[in-house]
């Protein structure tokens, strides 16, 4: 075991979200133990009590939504040596940006109701690296513990994480599922057919965003027998037009498809947009 | 060739399991789809599959596969190689030929006692093909039947199967069923000809070339930028056809250590051509960083870099990534075909 003085100190900090990462933290069971073997724990609200200003590493969850989110930010910026994404709503955006191709008005009434006028948000939900300079990231809603664990390891070895650059499809073709798009040959073959024939689909086709999300979860929805939803966000490069004409192809309409991108991608298109 | 009536091959199969130490696999379904599994039963076994989601590589070269362990504290460093003894029914005619390929890659190039080890602790039994892949064109490629890679090959004739012995290995397997083993006559000769005489019929009959022009086709392609861009238009780069492939063996060496730094592993995995960070090195350079260029690279290695190297056409027509290709653009007959038709691109 290192000295005490040595270890690092870690805090974990919560914005916009469900603060369903930091509880996928603290259930580690045993293996929050070898973690607080290496480091000190100074500022976990899901476990502990105590508070401190004095920290190394900053786990951050949750999206950034207002001037006030984001001056706090700013603030773990400054105390910390590394700051780490914690979860999708942080990494990416995550739930939090489906609202951001919508009015903010209407956004803003349908939560708030009467009170809308007291809340002073930002009209989009925001990953925390469009505020400050991120250090490592944790994808996934909710993150995976292992991965949290490499992440950690990697950063107190100072090396890079090893986080897939590769969609989904390849963990699910590891894991040898039958293909969302091979489950049901015959409806499919019907809704293609009809889609040649008369230019749009019989019915409602499967879905999966496997093709176009970040690995690194195992595929583990299509192993239960879902599908990906792309919580882990798109991969670096993706190829979003060919994706979204496989999915009209098997009948989804436009609209679908694009409910199904905004889902945990809103943000991440945005930047897509932008940067062509 | 014996003969083996097919209630005495299950009781045969059903004893394995029971009794050897081995694990027993075998081909079984999938909700729709087959795949390679241990068995519980001979009752699961489906020697009248049509082709499994992942080829049987998966038992000599594991998805997921621990090298070494690794003991900081202790400077300690132990080489792992595990070996399960298997005995695996129901191998079609082109995943032994693949296997075969495979073989020579590990063995010919650096010896890989990994892939080696459970390549000899394996029993191989074939299996000729009563079903085919509505994507397959195995017959084209010359791998719908085979002579060699098996240690047994059944072929289902009627209330029988006829049994070819490839190797000692197999001969000593079929020992377990010897009471039940029948020498045969000419009526199961005929009927296993005639089962080999029908096989073609099963395949595709739309390719247009012959596997051994390929690699004069690819390298008089290699350098059509517009053929390749253009047929790489829709790829995801999401790897499916090479995983799902049974002649591709490309890896990823990783080092997984415990959150206390003291104890880790190194593992191997599949890795693919066609993913994006495949061909990324140290500082960032990517050398084939455009997805047309990993498309290609794919097609090269199939038709021609494995031929120039060991002499085998490294596809042999399974039709696995033809039909997991989500976006359907990874079928080789469509591309040799476009080849053997002159299509230029823009
Ligand atoms: S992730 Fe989705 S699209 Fe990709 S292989 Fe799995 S089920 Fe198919
Ligand atoms: S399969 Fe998709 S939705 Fe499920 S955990 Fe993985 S990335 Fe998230
Ligand atoms: S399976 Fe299809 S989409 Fe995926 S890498 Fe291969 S060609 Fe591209
Ligand atoms: S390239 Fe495709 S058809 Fe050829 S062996 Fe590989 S998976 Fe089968």
């Amino acid at each position: 075991m290192k000295p005490e003085s040595v270890k690092p100190k870690v805090a974990f900090f919560d914005f916009a979200g469900c603060e369903g990462d930091q509880l996928q933290v603290a259930n580690m069971e045993e293996k929050i133990l070898d973690l607080i073997e290496v480091v000190d724990v100074v500022n976990f609200r899901e476990i502990m009590t105590e508070r401190s200003e004095d920290y190394d590493i900053a786990f951050v969850e949750g999206s950034i939504a207002t001037d006030h989110d984001a001056e706090r930010l700013q603030g773990i910026r400054e105390n910390a040596s590394w700051v780490v994404a914690l979860g999708s709503c942080a990494a990416i955006g995550g739930i939090n940006s489906i609202r951001n191709s919508q009015p903010y008005d209407l956004v803003q009434d349908r939560v708030y109701g009467d009170d809308a006028d007291k809340i002073e948000a930002w009209d989009v939900a925001k990953p925390i690296d469009a505020i400050v300079d991120v250090d490592g990231y944790v994808y996934g809603c909710p993150i995976n513990q292992d991965e949290f664990v490499h992440v950690v390891e990697s950063l107190l070895q100072g090396k890079d994480p090893n986080i897939p650059t590769y969609p989904v499809c390849v963990e699910c073709k590891m894991n040898e599922n039958v293909c969302v798009f091979a489950r049901n040959p015959e409806k499919n073959a019907a809704n293609i057919k009809a889609a040649v024939d008369n230019g749009s689909p019989a019915e409602s086709g499967p879905f999966c965003l496997g093709p176009v999300t970040r690995a690194g979860c195992d595929s583990q929805c299509v192993n239960e027998g879902t599908t990906c939803w792309g919580c882990r966000g798109l991969v670096p490069n993706p190829n979003e037009n060919a994706h979204q004409e496989v999915l009209e192809k098997y009948g989804l309409s436009v609209d679908e498809v694009i409910n199904k991108f905004n889902l945990y991608f809103g943000w991440q298109q945005e930047e897509l947009k932008n940067e062509q | 060739m014996k003969a083996i009536g097919k209630a005495e091959f299950s009781n045969f199969v059903d004893e394995l399991i029971a009794d050897d130490p081995r694990e027993v696999i075998g081909v079984q379904a999938k909700s729709n789809k087959f795949a390679f599994d241990p068995l519980k039963s001979a009752e699961d076994l489906r020697l009248d599959y049509d082709v499994t989601i992942l080829p049987p590589k998966k038992y000599f070269m594991p998805q997921r596969e621990t090298l070494v362990k690794y003991n900081t504290n202790e400077g300690e460093m132990t080489a792992v190689n595990e070996v399960i003894p298997r005995i695996i029914f129901g191998i079609h005619p082109y995943d032994l030929i693949a296997i075969q390929q495979m073989d020579k890659v590990f063995e010919e190039t650096h010896s890989d006692e990994n892939y080696l080890a459970k390549r000899r602790e394996s029993v191989l039994v074939g299996v000729n093909m009563k079903n085919a892949s509505e994507w397959s064109f195995a017959h084209t490629m010359g791998t719908a039947t085979t002579d060699s890679g098996y240690d047994l090959m059944l072929t289902d004739i009627g209330d029988k199967y006829a049994v070819e012995i490839g190797s000692v290995k197999g001969s000593e397997l079929l020992e377990e069923a010897k009471s039940q083993l029948d020498d045969v006559g000419m009526e199961e000769i005929e009927k296993v000809r005639e089962f080999k005489e029908e096989l073609p019929d099963k395949f595709r009959d739309d390719p247009e070339f012959d596997p051994f022009e390929l690699p004069r086709l690819l390298s008089e392609y290699y350098g059509k930028d517009g053929f390749w861009e253009e047929n790489a238009e829709d790829c995801l780069s999401c790897g499916t056809c090479n995983l799902v492939c049974p002649t591709c063996y490309c890896f990823d060496v990783k080092d997984v250590n415990d959150i206390t730094l003291t104890e880790g592993e190194r593992l191997r995995t599949w890795d693919g051509c066609m993913l994006e960070a495949f061909a990324q090195v140290a500082g960032d350079e990517n050398f084939r960083e455009e997805k047309a260029a990993r498309y290609r690279h794919r097609y090269m290695r199939k038709g021609r870099y494995m031929y120039n190297k060991f002499g085998d056409i490294a596809c042999v027509g399974c039709g696995r990534c033809s039909e997991q290709c989500v976006p359907d653009i990874a079928d080789p007959v469509d591309v040799f075909n476009q080849m053997k038709e002159g299509t230029n691109g823009i």
